[in-house]
């Protein structure tokens, strides 16, 4: 067949590394997004929990008939009508309670016509409590005499991790200096700005649709059948818009259940939807722990062996906190080379609020710890820190006791670059020089580093994701993935992929991820993972597309597939770029010939990772990173305020991909990292949270955001896509060590329980000037 | 939750006040206490809900004689912006400068600042400062009658005040600092915007010949309710102000500042910051 060939050379120009906007930005922006929390279906009643808001209770008797008989009111659920509904890790927590653990134990709960009415309902119901002792703190709780909280865990003990690795004895008989202290990571929460969310309605058949914020639609109906007594098959998961998940969103929370439970006792749709209060009350927590670490080395700056004693508080229930050690154990066995390893965990139930996942899950409390013992060890031998750091760092291809590969690795690289563009050792021995002279304000400077898994992480037998692709008569490009948007930006990650390798416009690209009757199987956005294993998915589907294509074209153009390429909407010769036929053309005129064909494609991608075994050794993840982050602070000697002044970061990440959407995710990585190391804190006091608004819980805002230097290293990832790794956490993981480290830097103090706030930050300085230190 | 009868808008003091001697009305000026409060079901509405920003004759900021008069309505961007305010008393403008966020700003009025008496209430130190007094009105015999209440009288507790239910906050009224005056605002609180005072000193006097007279100071979030410290007062009065008198005005601050612990801060924090705050105010006012 022959071509008219009309257009100029089309140049081959790369999306990779570009920067290219959310396509969900204007909307958002805009207000024209409808959240969850906007949503509103025919005939929805409004669900509404009574929290116990004590910690430790029997519950004696209840009454809802007042509820009951209030008009509007459509059901009056409690613990009776959730017996025997376990669910969760250890299927310890059921929907609604008899027998209260902790504050936000939901006892009630009310299906009606309005929120004003649900909650009038709530005031009508009474219950009458016996309240119990209770167990606030895991050291507590792991003490004999301590109330035993369940039967069937003895001693509160929940879960338990273990990790050993060489001889400890002798390592530390070799170890010139240790260093050995105890930090105690505390209580924060995600504070997404939607708020819980969840409305659930069944048809007549039983089947469930869920409209929910979660960021792992597929186990998430695994794990949500168990408190409904249904089967997971029979469970539809629908994922519109959501205000941010962070981890919140990567388990079942009790308020999903009850607006399923109360959908099916009223048979229409019911939408449960938190308060401010609620959320602070309600939501999961990042872990709280108490790590005992001890790291040695030698006199020539060698590690010798890190062993962590830590000691998590477990709170009321089960959810992925107690679970961290997985991830700790990675840190303190390969952050830097430790040749002898001993790592253990146990986890004890208390009355507390209980934790779930957190973006950087588990890494951000361990590297508290490691990050500023590497700090304290430098000191110890009075050798400059980066010094230290360039010594053990590890090189490509080393492999670490737990066996992680570590493939790529460029972390001296990160360690200079950072270094060099903050001018670090010099700025460090002058500020060390000035700490003990007078002077009210005190400059700072602390690195911190951390390794993360950045090829996700198979802790579950898989790791994998399904995609879907179709190219329609028009050229446009529709991906059909199992890939969570949750705000982090695989929405735009798709497009520039789809884009690059089929060479259509990036709006011509559409996502469907928001259904789990049409989405195919993926784990969920966790573990930095999504553009990963997304993008890898999404490049093998979008290059099986674009085979099929390029051998219609060349069936019809009479030109070998290998010579052509797709490339601004064309069927172009690869060499000069010379466009034979428009996309859209090709596209029906293969739809429409004798033996007709459509461009549909699936594909399942599954890292090349290892599951995560009982021994804890294996290469649980297709590749690692690391970051550096250097702080630089200034210190008010008397009020302890800190200001941060900088933040420089040099990160591996494989390599960019979508520039604007890296810069982002390091960015908002960063706010979370100071909102944790500064200001945030949820104050419990026997169990219950004292702070449950943004008032009295200190985010960090826009205008205390200090300069920001990013540096992104390319190792160039043999598995990811186009050499990409996972980048999301390890921002927020290195920020609060590096702050800590900057103030001993600055002022000689350092504090081993976070956040660094005024108060703490003063007492510690004042403390030390009374005793003359 | 208390459902509202009505809700009113009278145009002038003598409405709304008649209405008030009624009984059972919540005046409502910008709200950003009443909202939230109502909310988190700390207090409740009473039948009559009476939106009081349209009274003629209560905004505005206006010299009167040798006095200044600030109309009850005026919102603390107003205070932040006015040239009268900048030239005569920048403590308050510096008050206000470190207020809240420009939402609440724009909304919050001076007088619900007042009426609020929260012990954190930045309006009410720099005004301590001034020794200002509150003017207050109410319906009586068929007619206005005003009173004035020096601010230094005027709190009684945590949201209590010498004020009836059914008087009116109409306006502030201070002397016209001299112009040897000089006054200084600290807050706490490392973040720039939205930060509930931890504790706040205001400290104010004049300056001649190196001798600090007539000295005001004011403190917040350090006991119930917003206070002079006449300890540390009498410390600097008639002295001249030096290393020395500092160190003594210092000292007499925990004579002053009776803190307690809370989720903000730890009573030990407070008096901490009591001190640094007025070192740190006492040099400044050295240093001009
Ligand atoms: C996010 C946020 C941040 C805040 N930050 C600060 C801060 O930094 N510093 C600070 O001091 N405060 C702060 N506040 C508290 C509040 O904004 C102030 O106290 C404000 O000045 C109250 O004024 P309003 O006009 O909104 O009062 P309203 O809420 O309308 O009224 C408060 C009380 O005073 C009564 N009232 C009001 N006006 C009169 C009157 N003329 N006569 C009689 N009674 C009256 C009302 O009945 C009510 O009891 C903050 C509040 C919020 C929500």
């Amino acid at each position: 067949m022959e071509q008219k060939v009309t257009a100029a050379s089309i140049e081959k120009k790369s999306l990779i590394g570009q920067r290219v906007k959310k396509p969900d930005a204007p909307d958002k922006a805009t207000g024209k997004t409808r959240y969850i929390n906007d949503m509103v279906l025919p005939q929805m009643l409004i669900g509404k929990v009574l929290f116990a808001g004590r910690p430790h209770a029997k519950i004696v008797s209840m009454d809802i008939s007042a509820a009951e008989r209030l008009p509007g009111v459509y059901a009056v659920l409690t613990g009776k009508d959730a017996a025997g509904l376990k669910f969760g890790f250890v299927r310890d927590n059921v929907p609604l309670k008899e027998k209260v653990l902790c504050e936000h134990d939901e006892v009630a709960a009310v299906a009606a016509e309005t929120e004003e009415i649900a909650l009038n309902a709530l005031s009508l119901i009474k219950v009458e409590y016996e309240d119990l002792p209770g167990v606030f703190s895991p050291e507590v709780g792991r003490e004999a005499s301590a109330p035993q909280l369940r039967d069937n865990f003895p001693d509160n003990k929940s879960l338990r991790f273990e990790f050993k690795h060489g001889d400890l004895a002798a390592a530390e008989a070799a170890s010139d200096f240790i260093a050995d202290d105890v930090f105690r990571p505390h209580h924060v929460t995600h504070c997404c700005m939607g708020t819980s969310c969840a409305i659930a309605d069944f048809d007549n058949n039983g089947k469930l649709t869920i409209w929910t914020q979660t960021q792992y639609p597929y186990n998430y109906k695994m794990d949500l059948a168990p408190a409904l007594g249904i089967t997971p098959g029979d469970i539809r998961v629908m994922q519109p818009p959501v205000g941010g998940a962070f981890g919140s969103k990567l388990d079942v929370y009790p308020y999903e259940p009850i607006a399923a439970l109360l959908a099916r006792k009223t048979g229409r749709p019911v939408k449960v939807i938190y308060s401010r209060e609620d959320e602070f009350r309600a939501s999961p927590t990042r872990q709280a722990a108490i790590i005992h670490m001890r790291t040695g080395c030698k006199r020539d700056g060698t590690l010798t062996f890190r062993t962590a004693d830590v000691l998590l508080d477990n709170g009321a229930y089960t959810s992925w906190g107690p679970t961290i050690p997985v991830i700790m154990m990675r840190t303190t066995s390969g952050h830097y080379r430790v040749p002898v390893v001993d790592f253990k965990a146990q986890a004890i139930y208390t009355n507390n609020p209980y934790a779930g996942s957190f973006r950087g899950y588990g890494n951000v409390q361990t590297t508290y710890a490691t990050a500023q013992q590497m700090d304290i060890l430098a000191d110890k031998l009075d050798m400059d820190p980066l010094a230290f750091h360039l010594k053990n760092a590890q090189k490509s291809g080393e492999i670490t006791p737990q066996k992680s590969f570590l493939r790529e690795c460029v972390l001296a690289e990160c360690l200079e670059t950072a270094a060099q563009a903050t001018d670090y050792s010099r700025k460090r021995a002058a500020y060390a020089a000035e700490r003990d002279k007078p002077g009210r304000y005190k400059k700072g400077i602390g690195l911190a580093s951390s390794i993360h898994n950045a090829g996700g992480a198979k802790i579950h037998k898989s790791d994998g994701i399904g995609t879907i692709l179709k190219v329609d008569d028009y050229a446009r490009v529709t991906v059909i993935t199992g890939a969570s948007e949750i705000g982090q930006g695989i929405d735009a990650v798709i497009n520039l992929i789809v884009s690059e390798e089929l060479g259509v416009p990036l709006e011509h690209v559409t996502i469907v991820n928001n259904d789990s009757d049409i989405a195919p199987w993926d784990v969920g956005v966790h573990a930095s993972r999504t553009t990963f294993i997304a993008g890898n998915g999404t490049r093998q589907a979008a290059r099986k597309a674009k085979a099929q294509i390029l051998k219609a074209a060349e069936k019809m153009l009479g030109e070998p597939a290998d010579t052509l390429e797709l490339r601004g909407g064309s069927v172009v010769r690869d060499r000069c770029g010379t466009p034979l036929i428009k996309l859209d053309r090709l596209l029906r005129q293969m739809h429409f010939q004798a033996v007709p064909e459509l461009v549909m494609v699936t594909d399942y991608y599954e890292p090349n990772s290892e599951p995560e075994g009982a021994d804890h050794i294996s290469d649980h993840s297709a590749a690692y990173s690391h970051a550096v982050h250097i702080a630089e602070i200034t210190v008010d000697t008397l009020t302890g305020e800190i200001k941060v002044d900088k933040i420089t970061s040099a990160q591996d990440v494989g390599r960019v991909i979508n520039r604007m959407g890296l810069e982002a995710q390091t960015e908002g990585g960063i706010a979370i990292g100071l909102g944790y190391a500064l200001s945030e804190n949820m104050q419990l006091e026997q169990g219950i949270l004292r702070n449950p608004s943004f008032r009295d819980y200190k985010l960090v805002t826009a205008p205390e955001m200090p300069e920001l230097e990013m540096h992104f290293i390319e190792s160039n990832c043999a598995e990811g896509p186009y050499g990409a790794k996972g980048v999301s956490e390890l921002p927020t993981i290195v920020i609060a060590p590096a702050i800590a480290n900057a103030l001993f830097n600055a002022t000689g103090v350092r504090i081993f329980n976070p956040p660094l706030s005024p108060e703490k930050v003063a007492r510690a300085i004042y403390e030390k000037q009374q005793s003359g230190k | 939750m208390q459902d509202i009868k009505t809700y009113m808008t009278p145009c002038s003091v003598g409405e709304a006040v008649k209405a008030m001697a009624a009984g059972g009305v919540t005046a409502f000026c910008g709200g950003t206490d009443l909202s939230p409060q109502v909310e988190s079901g700390a207090r409740q509405y009473t039948a009559t809900l009476m939106n009081i920003r349209r009274i003629e004759g209560m905004g505005g900021i206006a010299e009167q004689g040798d006095s200044i008069r600030i109309g009850a309505l005026t919102t603390v961007t107003e205070i932040r912006r006015d040239p009268l305010i900048a030239k005569v008393a920048p403590i308050l403008a510096e008050a206000a400068e470190h207020f809240a966020s420009d939402q609440i700003r724009n909304a919050a009025s001076v007088g619900g600042n007042i009426c609020n008496a929260s012990p954190a209430g930045d309006m009410i130190n720099p005004l301590l400062v001034l020794d200002a007094e509150v003017e207050l009105a109410r319906w009586q015999d068929g007619a206005v009658a005003t009173r004035r209440v020096a601010m230094a009288d005027f709190f009684l507790a945590p949201r209590k005040t010498v004020k009836r239910d059914d008087e009116l906050l109409t306006a502030i009224v201070f002397k016209r600092p001299a112009a040897d005056f000089v006054g200084y605002f600290r807050k706490s609180g490392p973040r720039p915007a939205l930060e509930i005072s931890t504790v706040s000193v205001g400290i104010g006097g004049r300056m001649s010949n190196g001798v600090f007279r007539d000295v005001r100071v004011a403190m917040g979030s350090v006991a119930p309710t917003p206070l002079r410290a006449r300890n540390v007062e009498a410390a600097l009065e008639g002295k001249p102000l030096n290393a020395d008198t500092i160190r003594a005005a210092v000292a007499a601050t925990s004579a002053d500042a009776k803190p307690i612990d809370d989720v903000r801060a730890s009573a030990w924090y407070r008096e901490h910051l009591v001190k640094v705050f007025t070192e740190e105010v006492l040099n400044h006012v050295l240093g001009n």
